[in-house]
C-alpha cells in the first residue's frame, strides 16, 4: 500500500441500489414498498418501505408486520452489477471516464470534469441530470479530497472544499469506515475493526486519525493502516477508469443462402481467422464469443460461447473454427434450441426450436474484451490438457443437444435423495444451492441410492391380503407391507400382455401404469415422516419407507418408497 | 544372405507390430490403467485398463464404483443417457462432481454424443436405453481404444472386454418396520472376453466390513441415536 497523492473526486451514489435494481427488473414503480432479502435479513429497503417502518437488517416477518404489502425481492449480485452498467453509461454522457467501485457507487476524478463543466456544483448537477434522464434513476453526488470523504459527501450531497476533508471527517463515527469498503470481505473486516475501536473508546474518525500511525499499524495490522489512512482524508490508490472497449465484431454475408454444412466449413474457418486477426490488431483477447446467424426466414439465431484459449499461435482461430462449425451444424440440422427473440446464454434452450432453414449471414462478436496479458488464470492454476479436452468435448455436445443437454451436478442440502442433487446447465453460473451444512432433520440416512428417477414413479404397496397399505396422520401403518408392485419396464412385453389380460381386473385399453408382478417384501423400515415447506404452496407431507424386495434365490432389491396423499411412489432404487 | 530363420523372425516381428497397432493382439494388451478402488481388486485383477469396454448389468452402484477412484485422481467422467443417476451416491462413492457431466437425454444424437464424450473424457458411463446400433458400438469401442477412454456401459455390449453381471445382492440392517439399510453384499459374475470360465465374486459394496458384521444382527440398537429414529421423534411431535 503505497502513499499516493490525494485526488479530488466526485462520487455518484444511488441510494439503496440493490432494491432499486430489483424493482427496475421486476417492473415495480417507486411508490411500491419493496425490499431485497438475502439470507435471513433484508439487505436493502426502498424509500417507500422505509417510510412504512421497514428497516434494513430486519427479518422478513418483522418487515411484513410493519408493512404487509411489502414486495420482497430476491438478492442477485449479477443483476445489481448488470443494471448498474446503464447508470454508468448515463454518467458517461456527462463525464469521460468513471470507475465503478461497487454496484451503486461510482467514482469520478473531479479535477478535469469540474473544469469542463465550470464548477463542481455544475458537474454534480450535470451528473444527476444525465443519470435521471438516460437511466431514469435518482442519485446523489458529492465531491471531496480522498475516498472516504467523497463517499460521505455523496450521502449528503455536499461539496467539501479542497483541504477540508480531514476536518469534515473528524466528527463522523468510526462505523462509516465500512462505507469505503468495496468488497464484502473488506466490509466485514472494517465492521469488525469499527466495533473494536468503539469498545476501546475511539468513536470518531478524528480520534482514530489522532492516534500515532505506527501504533495503529502495530495493533491492527494492514486493516488498521487502511482505516487510519482513510480517516486522515488520504487516498489508497488513484481511481482506475473504466475503459469502454468496443466489442469486436466480424460479419459474413453468404452469397447464396447456405443449407449444407460443407458450404459452411470454409466460412467458419474464414470468420474465425478474421476475428482472430481483429483481436490481435487491437491487442486484446476475449472471454466470450457471441455467434449470431440470420436465416432466410429472418430468424435471428444466437448463442454465446465461453472461451479460455489465448490468442497465441493461432490456437484461438482453430478453437473458434470448431465452435462456429458445431454451432452452425446444430442450427442447420435443427436439433438445437436457439434463442429467437430472447437474448443471452440463459435463454438458450428455453426458446423455441427453429425450423431448419438456410442461413444468409453469420456474425461473430468478441465480448468481455480485455487487453492481452491481463487475462486471469484459474484459481487452481491454468487449464491442463485433459481439462481443456474435456471442456471441448462437453461444448461439442452442447452444440449438438443445446445448452441444457449437458448438466453439471453438485450436492446440496435436502431431505429426499432427489432434493439433494443440484443440476445446472454446464458452463452456466448455477444459482446458489441449499447449504449442505444445515441439519436437515428427517434426511433419509446414508447409504444414498444409486438410482433416483427424475420424477417419482407410482408404486403399489399391499398387505398380506392384497389390500393397499396406508399410513395414518399419526404414522400408524395399517398393516405390515407384504407385497410391492412397481411399474413394469416399458420394454417388458410379458408385463404388458399380462396387464391386457381380463384377469388383471379390467377389460380393454389399459389406463394408468402397467404394473410388474408383485414382489414379496423381505424386510422394511419406517415410516419416517418428512413435512416440508408447510408455509408455502408446494408443501409436502410424506412418510418414507425403505423396503427390501426378494427377487430371487439370493437377490434382494432395496427401494425407497414414499407415501403421501393416499398414494405410494417409488422415490429411489438402491441398485 | 540371411537365413530362413532370420527372415521368419523378421516377418513375425513385423506382423506383431501390425497386430499391436491395429489392436488385434489380446495377450499383449498393455495399455496403462486408471486407478481402481481396492474394493474391486477381485473383480478386475488387471485393473481398469484404458481403452477398455466394461459392460455392467444390474447395478448402478457397481458402475459408479468403477469410475470412482479414477475420478478422484483427476479423470473426467461423463454419464450419457442416465437421467436417474444418483448424484449423492456418486459423490459418496468418491466421484469428483466438479469433473462429472451428465447428458441425460441424448435422444437421436446418442452416437454423436457418446463419440464426443469418448474423445474428451476419461471414463464414459453409458445408460441402458441409448439409440446405438451394433455398428455404433463397434465404432465407439475402437475410438475408445484409440483415445484410451474407458467405456462403462449398462446392459449387454457385444465384444466388451469384461462383462459384470450382478447376480446376487444381500442387504443388512432392515427389520420388520425398524432399522435402516446399512450394508450390502453384491455377488458379481465376471466374464472376460479373453475366455476362461466366469467367476463369481462377492464384495461388500455398501457399508464398512465392521458395519456389515454388526448390522448382520438386523436391528440397530434403540439408543444408537440413528438419524431416522431421531427424526421420527423430532417430527412426529410437530406433525
Amino acid at each position: 500500500m503505497s502513499v499516493v497523492t490525494v485526488v479530488r473526486r466526485a462520487v455518484l451514489w444511488v441510494p439503496d441500489w440493490p432494491v432499486v435494481a430489483a424493482m427496475t427488473e421486476a417492473g415495480l414503480g417507486a411508490h411500491v414498498p419493496a425490499a431485497v432479502l438475502h439470507g435471513r435479513g433484508l439487505i436493502a429497503v426502498s424509500a417507500a418501505a422505509r417510510a412504512a417502518g421497514v428497516r434494513r437488517g430486519s427479518t422478513r416477518r418483522l418487515a411484513q408486520r410493519a408493512c404487509p404489502e411489502l414486495a420482497i425481492l430476491p438478492h442477485d449480485e449479477g443483476r445489481d452489477s448488470r443494471l448498474f452498467e446503464a447508470v454508468a453509461a448515463a454518467a458517461e454522457q456527462a463525464v469521460s471516464g468513471v470507475e465503478i467501485s461497487r454496484p451503486g457507487l461510482m467514482i469520478i476524478p473531479a479535477d478535469g470534469a469540474a473544469r469542463f463543466h465550470g464548477s463542481e456544483e455544475a458537474l454534480a448537477e450535470a451528473l444527476v441530470t444525465a443519470v435521471a434522464e438516460h437511466a431514469g434513476i435518482e442519485c446523489a453526488v458529492g465531491a471531496a479530497d480522498g475516498l472516504l470523504a467523497a463517499v460521505l459527501a455523496a450521502r449528503s450531497s455536499e461539496v467539501v472544499p479542497a483541504g477540508a476533508s480531514r476536518g469534515y471527517l473528524a466528527p463522523a463515527p468510526v462505523d462509516s469506515l465500512a462505507l469505503a469498503a468495496m468488497e464484502r470481505a473488506q466490509r466485514q473486516e472494517a465492521e469488525r475493526l469499527a466495533s473494536v475501536l468503539t469498545r476501546l473508546g475511539i468513536v470518531t474518525l478524528g480520534d482514530l486519525a489522532a492516534l500515532p500511525f505506527a501504533d495503529v499499524l502495530a495493533r491492527f495490522g494492514p486493516v488498521g493502516v487502511w482505516a487510519h489512512r482513510l480517516a486522515s482524508g488520504e487516498d489508497l490508490a488513484p481511481p482506475v477508469l473504466r475503459r469502454t472497449e468496443e466489442d469486436i465484431a466480424v460479419e459474413h454475408v453468404f452469397e447464396d443462402p447456405a443449407e449444407r454444412i460443407e458450404q459452411l466449413v470454409h466460412v467458419a474457418k474464414e470468420a474465425a481467422a478474421a476475428l482472430d486477426r481483429a483481436l490481435l490488431d487491437a491487442g486484446v483477447r476475449c472471454g466470450r464469443v457471441r455467434i449470431t446467424a440470420r436465416t432466410e426466414k429472418g430468424q435471428e439465431l444466437e448463442r454465446v460461447w465461453r472461451t479460455d484459449v489465448g490468442t497465441r499461435a493461432g490456437a484461438f482461430a482453430r478453437h473458434m473454427t470448431d465452435r462456429v462449425r458445431w454451432q452452425l451444424e446444430g442450427w442447420l440440422s435443427g436439433t438445437v434450441g436457439a434463442s429467437g427473440a430472447a437474448r443471452g446464454p440463459g435463454a438458450g434452450a428455453a426458446g423455441q426450436v427453429p425450423e431448419p432453414s438456410p442461413l444468409v449471414s453469420l456474425g461473430l462478436v468478441a465480448e468481455d474484451v480485455v487487453p492481452l496479458g491481463s487475462e486471469q488464470a484459474y484459481l487452481w492454476g491454468g487449464v491442463s490438457g485433459a481439462d481443456s479436452r474435456a471442456h471441448r468435448a462437453l461444448e461439442r455436445v452442447q452444440g449438438l443437444l443445446g445448452l441444457e443437454g449437458v448438466l453439471a451436478v453438485a450436492e446440496q442440502g435436502g431431505r429426499s435423495p432427489r432434493d439433494r442433487a443440484h443440476l445446472a446447465p454446464w458452463g452456466q453460473e448455477a444459482p446458489p444451492a441449499r447449504a449442505i451444512a444445515h441439519p436437515w432433520p428427517g434426511r433419509i440416512p446414508d447409504p444414498p441410492p444409486a438410482t433416483v428417477p427424475p420424477v417419482a414413479r407410482p408404486a403399489l404397496v399391499l398387505d398380506a391380503g392384497g389390500a393397499p397399505v396406508t399410513i395414518s396422520r399419526r404414522l400408524a401403518v395399517s398393516a405390515p407391507p407384504t407385497w410391492v408392485r412397481l411399474e413394469a419396464d416399458p420394454a417388458d412385453e410379458r408385463a404388458q400382455a399380462a396387464n391386457r389380460h381380463p384377469s388383471s381386473g379390467h377389460v380393454g385399453r389399459v389406463a394408468g401404469p402397467v404394473w410388474d408382478r408383485a414382489r414379496p417384501v423381505e424386510s422394511w423400515a419406517g415410516p419416517w415422516p418428512v413435512s416440508e415447506r408447510w408455509w408455502s404452496e408446494d408443501a409436502s407431507r410424506r412418510a418414507y419407507v425403505q423396503v427390501a424386495l426378494r427377487d430371487g434365490e439370493d437377490t434382494v432389491t432395496a427401494v425407497l418408497l414414499a407415501y403421501g396423499g393416499g398414494e405410494w411412489e417409488l422415490e429411489a432404487v438402491y441398485d | 544372405m540371411e537365413t530362413a530363420e532370420a527372415r521368419i523372425a523378421r516377418a513375425r516381428e513385423a506382423l506383431a507390430g501390425v497386430q499391436r497397432r491395429v489392436g488385434t493382439t489380446r495377450d499383449r494388451w498393455e495399455a496403462p490403467a486408471l486407478p481402481l478402488t481396492p474394493l474391486l481388486d477381485q473383480v478386475l485383477p488387471q485393473g481398469l485398463r484404458r481403452g477398455q469396454v466394461v459392460a455392467v448389468a444390474g447395478s448402478t452402484s457397481l458402475m459408479l464404483a468403477l469410475a470412482a477412484a479414477a475420478s478422484e485422481a483427476g479423470s473426467w467422467t461423463a454419464a450419457v443417457g442416465m437421467p436417474a443417476l444418483g448424484v449423492v451416491a456418486a459423490a459418496r462413492r468418491g466421484l469428483d462432481l466438479a469433473r462429472l457431466a451428465l447428458v441425460p437425454h441424448p435422444g437421436a444424437q446418442a452416437a454423436a454424443t457418446a463419440g464426443a464424450c469418448v474423445d474428451g473424457m476419461d471414463v464414459v458411463l453409458l445408460g441402458p436405453r441409448l439409440a446405438l446400433s451394433d455398428a455404433d458400438r463397434r465404432r465407439l469401442a475402437s475410438r475408445a481404444r484409440e483415445r484410451g477412454t474407458v467405456i462403462v456401459a449398462e446392459g449387454a455390449w457385444a465384444g466388451a472386454h469384461t462383462t459384470l453381471t450382478a447376480v446376487g445382492s444381500r442387504w443388512h440392517g432392515l427389520g420388520a418396520g425398524d432399522g435402516r439399510l446399512r450394508g450390502r453384499e453384491l455377488t458379481v459374475r465376471v466374464e472376460e472376453r479373453r475366455g476362461g470360465t466366469a467367476r463369481l465374486v462377492t464384495l461388500p459394496i455398501e457399508g464398512s466390513a465392521l458395519g456389515a458384521t454388526t448390522a448382520g444382527a438386523g436391528v440397530p440398537a434403540r439408543g444408537g441415536a440413528t438419524a431416522p429414529s431421531v427424526s421420527l421423534r423430532a417430527l412426529g411431535g410437530a406433525a
